[in-house]
Parts: C-alpha cells; structure tokens; sequence
C-alpha cells in the first residue's frame, strides 16, 4: 500500500485522547502506522466520574484493558444499570438495568404479554421481571450457572475520571506510542486537510491523518457546530463517602431545577448536579445540593455544560471524536457510549489512501445517525417527565423532540412496540424499561398474545418471577466481584 | 358475534390467501371473524413463483408441513438466482442465499477475497459460497445443522406454483374457521363520516361489513386506490419494463435448485424449474418491443416444449402511496409492484401480514400509531428492494437501446452512495431490518462488474501467503461439501414426490 495512512497525530487530552491513541496504535501499528499523541494536558474536572455502558466492556477487550486494571487504578464499581428517581413527580423510582425485559414467550416479546395482563389489572412492573434489574437492586451481579431465565445480563463499570485517564495513557505508554507535551499547538493546512501542526517548542509534526479530541484542529478546517437543546446549562460536580454495600447502579434523582446524579465508586461517591441557571442561580446551587443531599459535600464551583456538536466531525483529513466532535448528552452513560463509538467506528473505517478520504462521508453519515439516536434515548426522560406545576419540567416535556422519537413514544404507547431506525446504540428493551419506568403502560398489545389463556399466562409469569429469584440467589455480591476482579 | 372484530380480506389470489392463512393461525377466533371475499370470474396471475428463504419461516410461522406443502404446490427447493449475459455478454453469477466465506481474522471474509482477488491469487467469489458451488452441479441438501460445517452457511427458498399455493392455503385457512365468500364486488360503501370503508356490496346483493379491509385485489386496487383514491410513487423511470409475456413449459433435464435470469435485448427471461413443468416469461419494456416479438424471443428461447400460448401481463414500477390508509391495509399488487428479478412478491405480501398482524386495532377505533409504523416499515421495504433491482439495472453494457438507456440514467441518491463505497473500499452498510445484507450486495456488485479498489485495512494484518492458502483450503472444503449433496431431482424424488397435475 503506496499511498496508506502511514503518520497518525492524535491531538488532545484525558480520556478521549489516550483511547484514541490507543485503539488506533493497537489495530493499525502491525501495519507500520505510527501514532505520536500530543497531550495538550487538558486539566481534569475535580471529582470528575464516568459512567461506562456495557459496550465498553467489549471495547476494553479490544484495547487489552483488563477488569483488574480496572479496578485497581479507577476505583471501579459494576454498572449494572441507572435508577431514575422522583422523574415522575413522587418518590417512585425505576431502574433503567442492561438486559432482558421479561423472557419472550409464545414467539412474542415479553413487553405484550405484561401489557395484556396489566390491562387486566396486574400490578407488577415490568422491571421485576427483568433479572438485571431483581439482581442490581439487590446487590447481585455477574451470570449464574445453569440459568433459569437465560436472560442476557449485562454490565458496564462506574469509574473514576482522573484514574481512568491515567491507566489509559500508561497503556498507550506501554504500547510505545510517542507522547508529546503539545498545548496551544498551531494546525498548519494544506489542501483540503491539514499537513502539519506546530508545536509550541518549535517542533513540527506532518500527519496523513489527525484524530482531534481538544477542537482546535477540526476548527481550523471547519467551523460549524450544530446546538442542540440543552437540558441543563450548569454542572457542579463533587464526592461524597462511598456507600456501604456499594450499589451496582447510579441514581439519577429529579430536582426542581434539574437532576443529580450518584455514581458509586470504589472510595467515594461522585455527584453531579446539573441544573438550569434560569431555575436556579449560581450562587444558591451549592446550598441547593447540600440540601438535596441532606448535608454538606466537598464540591467545585459551578461549570458549564454545553450541548453542541459538530454536523460533520470528519472533515479532509482531520477527524474530531470525543468532545471535539460535540457534547453528549448528560445521562446515560452517552459521553463514554458516543467516544467509544466515534472511535470503533474510525478503526473500521481506516482510510485507504492518504490522499483523499471519502471515509468522510460514511463515518459523518454513521456518527450523526448514531448521535440523534443517542440523543433521542436520553430525550424522552425529559419527554416523559410527569413533575408537573414546576417550571423547569414542564418546559422539558413541552421541548420539541425528534419527529424518530415522537414514532418511538408514540408506538411504544400505542402497542409496546419499538419503532427501529438505523443507527441505534441501545437495545428495544432498554427503551421498554425506560419508557414503561417513565409511566408509559401501552394501550393495547400485540392480538396474537390472545391465544395464551389467561391462566396459562398467570403461570408463566409465575415461573418467570420464580426463574427470577432464583437466578439472583445463585449470582455473587458486589464486592465478592470486585475481589475476585482485583486477584 | 357482534362484539368480535371483524377483518374482511378483498381478493383470494396468493396475497388474500396468505393473509387468511396468518390470521386463521394466530387470531384468537372468539374474538376475531375474517372473511375473504373473492369470484372465481376473477383469475389469479398463476405464474411460476420464485421466493425467497423467508417463505420458509412464513410457512413455519403458520406450521406448514414442509413436504406437504412441496407436493402440493410442485415446488422445488431454489438457492439463489443465476444472472446470464447481465454485466457483459456471456458472463454469468450466483446471487445465493448464504454467505461468502467464513471467519479468517480480525476483517471479513470478503474483505480478504478482494485482497487476494486484485493480488491475482484468488478464485472466483462463486468458489467460497457452497450454495453456489452445489446450485451449479444441480445438487441439493437441507442445511446440516452443523455450525463448523460449509453445508450449514446457507439458507434456502421454494419454486412454485403460486395458483396451487393459494388453493392449498384456502382449503388449510378454511378447515381452520376463515369464511370464504364466493361473490363479485360491484360496490365499496364509505362511512360518510369518516370516509372508512364501510362494507362491500356483491352482485348477490349480499352486504359485507368490516372494521378493517385488506386490499388483496391486485393491480387494480379496488379498494386502496378506486375507493380511497390513495396514489403510487411512480418508479418506472428507473425500472422500466412495463409488460411480461409467461409461458410454462415441459420440465426439462436440467433440473436447477436455482432461478434464472437472461438479460435480453428490451428485459430479461426467467426461468422457473418446478416439479411439473417450468415457468418462463419475458419481462420486457414495451417502448423497446412489441409484444409478439417478446413472445417470439419467448418461445425461442425454452428448453422444453411450449405448454401454452404465451400470455401477456402488464404492469409499473412503483410503490402505493400509503399501505394503510383508513381502515384498510394494501398488500400485494394492491400496494405496488416490482418487477421478480429478485423474488421480491411473495417477501412483500409476507411482510405485509407480519406487521399487519402485530400492529393489529385492537377495536374499533384505530390509534394513528399503528398505521404509521406499518407504512413506514413498508417504505423501508419497498425502497431498499427497489434500489437493489435498479444496481442490476445499470452496471450493463449498453448493447441494446434499452440498456443505453438505464445505463446513463441519474439513479437514487441512496444508490448512487452505495456504489461509489463499494468501488472505493468494498463497503456495504448493513442494516437490522429489511432487505438486502451484504452478501447479496458482494454478489451482486461483483457480478455485474463493479470491483472493489481495495479493501479493509484490517484485511492487511495477515501475510498474505496465509491469506491465500486459507481461501484455497476453503474452496477445496467447499468442493469437497457440495460432492456429498445428492442430486436436486434425487432430493425432491425421495422428499416431496408431487403426483402428476
């Protein structure tokens, strides 16, 4: 290969950079591609976590990231879903769990048969007879042997932000991948892309392809970001003790003026508090957590929060993933789901020829798809929010949403069904369990459900909540997990 | 009676028939009647069918006896389709139902076919699919429900008598509670209200009533477009034969697992091997020839003597606006029309019922939810086989006035994408729901000449001499495989005997 990509700059900081750098090294270095990183040492949120969905686990394969390191260097705890608390008004929460909803029975999803019989006046959530959820909520986790259900359980991590970063770039260390100091370096263009960058010591470094994650260098080339709605402008983040037994979820509680979230990690507790400045005003945000949290924490000031992104994050030869390429959205794991799919997409994608890559054009068309779809998934809490009479939620239920998530919403509460596009990141039964924890009990249900008799049905779910109980007794503890990953 | 939810399907050919037999299989009968109403004056277009391996979970969905079925209809088993003289003359390929290849390393497999194809060191695509390897030899075999073994990558489809199919299911739907009624509609009432279809009127004087209609009544759309007045999306400009001339003929030696395409001067032949006799016809554009020149290239060009006159059919490619609209649902003719290069009927009417089924009202009263997921669904069908069938269309020597013609046309957008990537790099999106998958796509791209540049870099980590020597493993494997099928005749013979028409 003559005209093969042979110099790759990543150009960037923290996570985004070093995950970049590193997936890109780990398939294409056998081929005589060298990366060189220039870490533009781009300072850490203080008490800054992350929440990694199940893909991740996957894509930690790909990079050699073992749990061990895991939870070594990022305190990590296991992610086995998200609970939604106060979202519709009460104290009722839900837990948005990585698995099955109910096991399909008689060739059809689980989701019809409950509709049927909630119509009929069953009272069981839909999430009780989901074996991720039973088992998160009672702090039990990994698969057990010979299943009852066979329900897929699945499982990302909670991590610390600023440790996550640091095993991270010690892989890229260990991969012999060059690392420069490089803030306030100068894109150079030439042609269509761009053909070297200037560093500050004077050093320039010629690329056939740039991977951005700082911004700078998609900027030179263009300049157009798209805003989105934003859901909340302010973040304060901050750490509290860690729980004691640690939860295998994060929770995510509605406040008057936005939501807070609680992300367990190994030895503390990262909070995030996102809230709307025309709600609340700065200066009343850290009493407003205290509050919230019943006592007082270690907290930073209030930050920004953006909600833009790039309509086209490949532009010549520079790609943007990560922040570079937009902001994700603020829940759902989207911020880690969105660089992890930025990338893998990337690798996928390698461009042939140096000099000239309409890769562009696919992976710009693949990462807005999968952007508007990942943006639609965490919409609809906003959507669904039942707190009426408060400013901030009725405006977010009133906010205009895809005309692709509308069709979801409005099928899924016509019929328990999932309107399915291209490009979607998360499974139909993570929206089932989102929208019906949201309050959505579909009107109607699939007729071919009628040929189980009623009683038939009473005795399948029976067995399936019994299936249930005892595949969560036969899982492990929570810190019986860590351990063993720990070795 | 009163309170069940009554369905009243419009038409009895193959669609009518199949949408009773779904509904007599999985409509609890104490609360829903379906009646089909139909004239024997009115015949069905009785062709020779080709399907595809989704017929065969129609028919498990319903718990067809799969040899049953066979000899009741003459059906053969089919593995793909086999184009002739389409890219250049004289050249040929498979489209089959199963997958190039299997797992090398980190990249697919074809993306190593392109490498070592443009290094020279590899065979034809056709030599890594063993479908194709055993379709050609005229041998058959069930998959062998090994997942390590090449005679388990693949899927397989029937060739019928679609007449016979339809008679079958009437007679299965009615054992089973579906009212036949014999009758000709000379009148739809309309709700003045609401414009739904209210009941249709037959000659008898006999009043049909409904909640939901299904327009199974062919081209003509008696209730979707005469009634409702709901419109087609006109895609003749892209593909454009209008008419066909059909004709069966005596079975012949050459006894394929497979259905095959000649492209020809103004169209392209089929040609259809079931266990009686075998289909042909002539898809043509009129604008190119007349209709006794078809019929006469037609009957020219069969390898078994002509068992009738030819019989012309007419048609246009396109899609009905809306395959739900008020209470009825479209499906078949009624809902638009592509032309069978790619077995594509009988998928459409399948999908028609399929979501039809689910997305069932529930009473009177129809939540605008449920039409809408049910066209949209449709439209994704509809457009991606349409621009499938256009991809044969315009990578072709442009030998005829036809061929000129489709071969300079500006295509879909969504097309034109789809093969500058695939030249670049070998790309081909894959998507969840409809169809084609990317093997189809390979097959058909490289078959009519359209070869990658170059492929996946991934497909680079490997050296290449291990490269070569696992493909060449393969197509031995492969060969190998495909000696131990029996014959497609000796299979049938032994599986599905079906008795002298």
């Amino acid at each position: 290969m003559t005209n093969s990509v042979q110099r790759v700059v990543v150009h960037g900081g923290g996570v985004a950079a070093a995950m970049a750098a590193l997936a890109v090294s780990r398939a294409y270095a056998r081929l005589g591609t060298d990366v060189v990183w220039v870490d533009t040492g781009e300072a850490f949120a203080p008490h800054a976590a992350l929440i990694a969905p199940p893909d991740l686990s996957t894509f930690h394969r790909l990079l050699g990231i073992d749990e061990a390191t895991l939870v070594r260097h990022a305190a990590a705890t296991i992610n086995m879903g998200q609970q939604f608390a106060g979202w519709s008004g009460g104290d009722d929460a839900f837990l948005h769990a990585y698995g099955d909803a109910g096991s399909a029975f008689a060739s059809l999803p689980f989701v019809q048969h409950w509709t049927r019989a909630r119509a009929a006046g069953l009272g069981v959530a839909l999430e009780d007879f989901c074996l991720a959820a039973a088992a998160a909520k009672q702090g039990r986790t990994g698969a057990p042997r010979e299943a009852a259900t066979r329900q897929a359980v699945k499982a990302g991590w909670h991590l610390d932000a600023a440790g996550y970063a640091r095993l991270l770039r010690a892989a890229c260390e260990q991969a012999d991948i060059r690392i420069v100091p490089g803030a306030g370096a100068v894109p150079h263009r030439g042609g269509a892309g761009l053909d070297r960058i200037d560093l500050a010591d004077g050093e320039q470094l010629a690329a056939d392809l740039f991977i951005d994650t700082d911004g700078t260098l998609i900027a030179a080339l263009d300049p157009g970001t798209a805003a989105r709605p934003a859901f909340c402008d302010r973040i304060i983040r901050a750490s509290a003790p860690a729980f004691d037994p640690l939860p295998l979820y994060s929770r995510v509680a509605a406040h008057p003026a936005g939501w807070l979230t609680m992300i367990p990690l190994a030895n503390r507790t990262a909070i995030e508090f996102a809230y709307d400045s025309a709600s609340l005003a700065d200066a009343d945000a850290p009493a407003a957590l205290a509050s919230a949290l019943g006592r007082a924490v270690d907290a930073a000031p209030p930050a920004p929060l953006a909600a833009a992104a790039r309509p086209r994050p490949w532009v010549g030869n520079v790609v943007a993933v990560g922040p570079a390429a937009g902001a994700a959205p603020p829940l759902d794991g989207a911020e880690l789901l969105l660089l992890q799919l930025g990338i893998a997409q990337l690798v996928l994608l390698w461009p042939i020829d140096r000099a000239a890559m309409p890769e562009a054009d696919i992976y710009n068309e693949e990462m807005a798809g999968t952007r508007a779809r990942v943006a639609d998934f965490t919409a609809q809490h906003f959507r669904l929010n039942a707190r009426t009479g408060e400013l901030y939620w009725d405006a977010a239920r009133a906010a205009p949403v895809s005309a692709e998530l509308a069709a979801k919403i409005d099928l899924f509460a016509a019929r328990g069904m999932f309107a399915h596009y291209n490009h979607e990141a998360h499974v139909e039964d993570s929206w089932a369990l989102v929208m019906a924890g949201h309050g959505v009990t579909p009107r109607s249900f699939d007729p071919q459900a009628l040929l189980t008799e009623d009683q038939a049905l009473m005795a399948e779910f029976q067995r399936q909540l019994r299936a249930v109980a005892s595949d969560v007794h036969a899982m492990e503890s929570h810190a019986d997990a860590l351990r063993r990953m720990r070795g | 009676m009163g309170d069940k939810f009554e369905i009243v399907i419009v038409g009895g050919g193959t669609a009518g028939w199949m949408c009773a037999a779904a509904c007599a299989a999985k409509l609890d009968p104490a609360r829903f009647r379906v009646r089909l109403v139909e004239s024997e004056e009115i015949g069905t277009v009785g062709v020779g069918e080709a399907t595809l391996p989704q017929m065969k979970d129609f028919n498990d969905f319903l718990g067809l006896d799969e040899a049953e079925f066979m000899q009741a209809t003459q059906a053969t088993f089919k593995l793909g389709i086999e184009f002739i003289n389409w890219g250049r003359q004289g050249d040929r390929y498979v489209h089959p139902f199963g997958t190039f290849g299997r797992p090398i390393g980190e990249a697919d497999f074809f993306s190593y076919w392109i490498r070592a194809h443009r290094a020279g060191t590899a065979a034809s695509l056709s030599d890594y699919c063993f479908p194709i390897v055993a379709a050609l030899q005229n041998r058959f075999m069930l998959p062998s429900g090994d997942a390590n073994d090449v005679r388990n990558a693949f899927a397989y489809a029937y060739q019928f008598d679609a007449f016979l199919y339809a008679r079958y299911l009437r007679q299965w739907a009615e054992a089973r509670g579906i009212e036949r009624v014999e009758g000709r509609i000379v009148e739809v009432e309309q709700d003045g209200g609401t414009g739904d279809i209210a009941a249709v009127k037959l000659a008898s004087g006999a009043r049909i009533a409904g909640d939901l209609f299904v327009d199974c009544s062919g081209f003509r759309g008696l209730l979707m477009a005469q009634t409702l007045g709901v419109g087609i999306e006109d895609w003749s400009h892209w593909l454009p034969c209008d008419s066909a001339a059909a004709v069966p003929s005596a079975r012949s030696a050459d006894f394929h697992p497979y259905t095959r395409s000649t492209r020809r001067t103004a169209g392209w032949q089929w040609r259809i091997p079931l266990q009686h006799r075998t289909g042909n016809g002539y898809v043509y554009s009129g604008a190119d020839i007349s209709d006794d020149e078809a019929a006469a290239t037609l009957l020219a060009n069969l390898d078994g003597e002509a068992m009738a006159e030819p019989r012309v059919l007419r048609f246009k490619a396109c899609k009905r606006e809306k395959a739900w609209a008020h209470n009825c649902i479209a499906m078949g003719l009624a809902s638009g029309f592509l032309e069978p290069l790619e077995s594509t009927s009988i998928y459409l009417v399948q999908m028609a019922i399929m979501h039809m089924l689910t997305l069932l009202p529930s009473g009177p009263g129809i939540d605008p939810a449920l039409p809408a997921e049910l066209n949209r669904v449709m439209d994704v069908e509809y457009d991606r086989i349409r621009d499938f069938l256009i991809l044969h269309y315009i990578a072709n020597e442009p030998d005829a006035p036809l061929w000129e013609r489709v071969t300079t046309m500006a295509v879909p957008d969504t097309l034109a994408d789809k093969i500058d990537r695939f030249r670049h790099r070998g790309h081909v999106q894959a998507y969840r729901d409809g169809l084609f998958g990317p093997p189809s796509w390979q097959a058909v791209f490289v078959g009519q000449g359209i070869e990658p540049q170059a492929a996946d870099r991934l497909a680079d980590v490997l050296p290449a001499a291990t490269v070569e020597e696992r493909l060449a493993s393969l197509a031995a494997t492969i060969a190998d495989a495909a000696a131990t099928a029996p014959s497609h005749a000796d299979f049938i013979a032994r599986y599905c005997p079906a008795p002298a028409p």
